[in-house]
């Protein structure tokens, strides 16, 4: 059902079943799949592809320019996957242009006032709590949760089962299954709920919190840490993720602060 | 009154005493209230409101959702007359809000191509000059001055009536509560600084002799313990032969609040 005050642009394509609150906007370009609800006073702006089964609450601004300076008008997209939520005021924009795309996934949650920039790609089944804030180019993995208030700095990556605390400053790469925090945000432990609730056996556990000692809790260079989690690979297959972290980052891994060691030392 | 090729959709609500410019494009939704002026070219976007009282200049990109010149958040404020002014060639995204000043008559400024990313708030009685960024949730309180080419990273918090130097960069995630110096870069809650503003500097063309000296002047103000007033009295003696440096001293100068300096705790070996 779109409602009568509702403005569509002739060439959107809303499969039969979407429903459209009071006086959304939905501009040119924008495809919506079958059993999406947008609700009432949400934008989507242009050049927008959107699967099935989402949920778009009210003051939801999709598909808008991206915030690049570098930015200068031209095609740029983003596409939705399935069965997202996006709360009150949140902005997901389009990516920058050419092959560079904003990329959701499947299952993610967007809590009120998140913001996705441009060209980050979001995997499946990730939360957004309230405020949390990417810059551009960001990825982020399979389940990560990133707290209220988080900010990320443009082109960090963030692992999947990571979790951001509330309120952290990331600047630097987010390492897979492990709990960072603060500003600039380090890491604290292995996000072990999350490991458990996602099903991961006490073994993997184990390995998992062995491998977060070698890499942040020994002084070892990261090259080093690298090498002894690539040994235990075999025996726990996981750890794999952690080294596809550390080869991938442009940014580097987000290790101990030299403040934060000397709060530990204390 | 609205110019005859400006395109206003119909569904926006336009005050009858507002003036809206040649070339100005409203967009659905969109309400402008009354004492409203509209430069030319400038985009207001869906769901725009501009309330009141305000003067906008040309070729501005207003969002959608941007709310400018509603009351403003003090306490004290009893519905006096005031006013919002905003020039040229802004960018302002998605939820930021922008308020008028608390005074009878007072304005809260906004200058010319600076970029106000989502979430930003502005709040009464600030100036803020040109060529600023805003990040993502950047937030000033009251009476907050902005120089130009500063930049505020995203969720940085600014306290009211701090003053913001030209080209300086205060870190996201921040929390400022006294007067960054230009061309410093302050990070961390509370904000302090942790080195000078070099790429912000080597973009706009500082020679690498004037950046020199204003990393010498970071060191004496903050990595050698001198005290601010005697720091003062050095940088006096290294203006006379790099005017780029009278900008720290004005600044020093006009700081109601102090300037922000490194805090116990931190560590003082960080690198300039």
């Amino acid at each position: 059902m779109i409602h009568a005050t509702a403005i569509i642009d002739p060439s959107a394509k809303l499969a039969a079943d979407v429903s459209v609150g009071p006086y959304s906007v939905i501009g040119p370009e924008v495809e919506i799949g079958a059993g999406t609800t947008v609700g009432s006073n949400a934008l989507i702006a242009k050049n927008t592809k959107i699967g099935k089964g989402n949920i778009i609450y009210s003051y939801a601004s999709l598909g808008n320019d991206s915030q690049d300076l570098k930015y200068k008008g031209g095609e740029a997209w983003l596409h939705i996957g399935d069965h997202n939520t996006f709360r009150e005021f949140c902005t997901i924009n389009r990516g920058s242009g050419g092959s560079d795309i904003t990329l959701i996934g499947d299952h993610n949650l967007f809590m009120s006032y998140t913001h996705v920039a441009h060209d980050c790609r979001v995997g499946n089944y990730v939360v957004f709590s309230n405020l949390a804030t990417l810059a551009g180019h960001i990825q982020v993995d399979d389940y990560a949760i990133i707290g209220g208030g988080a900010v990320v700095h443009q082109f960090c990556n963030i692992g999947a089962h990571s979790f951001i605390g509330g309120a952290a400053g990331l600047g630097q790469d987010a390492m897979p299954y492990v709990i960072f925090h603060g500003v600039p945000a380090y890491p604290i432990s292995v996000n072990l709920v999350g490991l458990r609730r996602h099903g991961f056996s006490e073994s993997a556990i184990e390995h998992i919190r062995h491998a977060y000692r070698i890499l942040f809790r020994r002084g070892n260079k990261l090259e080093d840490a690298r090498e002894e989690l690539i040994k235990m690979v075999p025996a726990c297959p996981e750890i794999q993720l952690m080294i596809d972290a550390i080869d991938r980052s442009q940014r580097g891994i987000a290790r101990r602060s030299r403040s934060s060691k000397e709060e530990s030392a204390q | 009154m609205i110019h005859s090729t400006a395109v206003i959709d119909e569904s926006a609500k336009i005050s009858p005493d507002a003036v809206i410019g040649p070339g100005v494009v409203v967009g659905a939704y969109a309400i402008i209230g009354p004492k409203v002026e509209i430069g030319e070219g400038t985009e207001i976007a869906a769901h725009a409101v501009i309330k009141k009282n305000c003067i906008i200049g040309k070729h501005n990109k207003i969002h959608s959702f941007v709310s400018l010149a509603d009351d403003p958040q003090d306490i004290h404020y009893k519905g006096q007359e005031s006013w919002l002014h905003i020039g040229d060639h802004n960018i302002i995204r998605e939820f930021s809000t922008i308020h008028r000043s608390a005074k009878e008559g007072g304005i809260t400024s906004v200058g010319d191509h600076n970029f106000i990313m989502c979430y930003a708030h502005i709040a009464h009685d600030c100036k803020i000059a040109n060529h600023v960024v805003f990040a993502n949730n950047a937030t000033v309180g009251g009476h907050v001055n902005v120089s130009d080419h500063a930049t505020l990273g995203g969720s940085a918090l600014v306290h009211q009536n701090c003053n913001v130097g030209a080209y300086s960069f205060v870190g996201g995630a921040s929390a400022l509560n006294q007067d960054v110096l230009p061309y410093v870069m302050v990070h961390g809650v509370p904000a302090h600084p942790i080195a000078v503003n070099i790429v912000g500097l080597r973009r706009h063309g500082f020679s690498k002799e004037v950046i020199d000296h204003i990393r010498s002047a970071y060191r004496i103000l903050f990595r050698r313990g001198y005290g601010l007033m005697n720091a003062r009295a050095e940088l006096e003696k290294m203006a006379l032969e790099c005017k780029e440096l009278e900008l720290m001293l004005e600044a020093i100068d006009k700081s109601t609040r102090g300037i922000a300096m490194t805090t116990l705790g931190v560590d003082e070996s960080v690198e300039d």
